[in-house]
């Protein structure tokens, strides 16, 4: 190639030999203030093949489930003992699961209700609770030998006093015949906001403390005399096949 | 049959899961072949163990033995009913009578008040058992009114 006549061009060529070097430079310091991103996404692309299986993985996920199990174990007992010092009821925590299917269900009728397979010869009661997936479905209304009958908590007129743990006020949810049955509160102030959840009182008698009910959906602050607001059930009756009767 | 198909009705058979009232629907035929006493009797029969299939303190009895007694009236009384048309309508009139009946028990438990809410939950309930029976009634009671004919010939 001739020489250029332009006195600037040896500069640019000098340059033009070390531009290499300082793309390489450029590059170090990017990984370098990049935490080694190229790198390390490289030698994960690269080891992909000798990751820990699926086996390991599920190790690790038993070992958690099975810490989270334990620590619900001694959750509970320590709860328990709590509430022996505070001489409440121990109802739910003693009281024994009966699963039993459910062979009728009217839960759109006259009467909102489900017939359940098992009865009084389980050690079904009246008044019992009844617990879908999900949190508490109703009480039981009546019992046969062989079947119970179960009001669910959507029923017009049916009312459970129910608590709410974030705000710890007390509210009355009385069943409207529609899915979304309405939570009136005792008090002028509830502080409660939708998204929040519904459970039975901790210090209930009547039913098991501490179960989840519902979700707050809308609060109506303006209603008279108190406000009130509407809950989603977290159990869905209609779509129910097995529930669960917390005998006494 | 009645309180079997009333304790069985699958979810989908119904209007917004609201089943249709199938005492109305084995009613009206009965009542229709066989006149005003025995529908009555069959009426107040029926309603009797329909209350006992429910919990609450509602009851069926008094409308059921009026219904048995005009359909059973009607079809001693007038040319025989068997148009679909006019079977759809009875079985509407009397689903809505029926209802109407449930509907003022709450309204005198309550006082002779009712909620809003209430009021429209027990409206809804009234209109879909009121359509879905009226729309199943032509087929289902004339079905039932041949099976009795052919068995008690006028």
């Amino acid at each position: 190639m001739a020489p250029s006549l332009r006195p600037g061009k040896q500069r640019w060529q000098g340059l033009g030999r070390l531009a290499p070097w300082l793309l390489l430079l450029t590059g170090l310091l990017l990984v370098r203030f990049s935490k080694g991103a190229g790198f390390v996404d490289a030698y994960a692309l690269l080891t992909r093949p000798f990751w820990p299986g699926p086996a390991q993985r599920e190790w690790v996920e038993a070992a958690v489930d099975l810490e989270q199990r334990a620590r619900l174990t001694l959750l509970e007992q320590d709860n328990q003992r709590l509430r022996g010092l505070l001489e409440l009821q121990q109802r739910g925590e003693t009281g024994r699961d009966v699963a039993a299917a459910v062979i009728s269900r009217r839960p759109r009728d006259w009467w909102q209700q489900l017939e359940l397979s098992r009865g009084a010869l389980d050690g079904i009661a009246k008044d019992d609770a009844v617990l879908g997936p999900g949190g508490l479905l109703g009480r039981v209304a009546s019992v046969t030998p062989a079947t119970a009958r179960v009001k669910l908590l959507t029923a017009p007129g049916h009312s459970i006093g129910v608590w709410l743990p974030r705000s710890r006020h007390h509210g009355l949810l009385v069943g409207t015949g529609t899915t979304r049955p309405e939570l009136r509160f005792i008090v002028r102030d509830p502080d409660v906001r939708p998204g929040d959840l519904v459970s039975t009182s901790p210090a209930s008698t009547l039913l098991p403390p501490n179960l989840p009910v519902a979700v707050v959906q809308s609060v109506d602050d303006q209603a008279v005399p108190l406000s009130k607001a509407v809950v989603q059930l977290i159990a869905a009756p209609e779509a129910i096949d097995w529930v669960q009767v917390r005998t006494r | 049959m009645v309180p079997m198909a009333t304790l069985a009705t699958p979810p989908w058979l119904g209007l917004d899961g609201i089943p249709p009232c199938w005492v109305v629907l084995w009613l009206l035929p009965w009542a229709l072949v066989d006149g005003p006493i025995s529908g009555a009797l069959a009426g107040a029969a029926l309603g009797l163990v329909l209350d006992g299939l429910t919990s609450d303190g509602l009851t069926l009895v008094p409308a059921l033995l009026g219904l048995g007694w005009w359909w059973g009236r009607i079809g001693r009384r007038a040319s025989p009913v068997q148009r679909s048309f006019n079977l759809g309508l009875l079985a509407l009139l009397g689903t809505a009578m029926l209802g109407l009946t449930l509907l003022l028990q709450l309204l005198i438990a309550g006082g002779g008040v009712l909620e809003p809410s209430l009021w429209a939950w027990g409206l809804h309930t009234l209109a879909c058992q009121t359509l879905v029976t009226g729309v199943l009634a032509p087929m289902l009671v004339s079905l039932q009114m041949l099976f009795w004919r052919r068995r008690v010939p006028i």
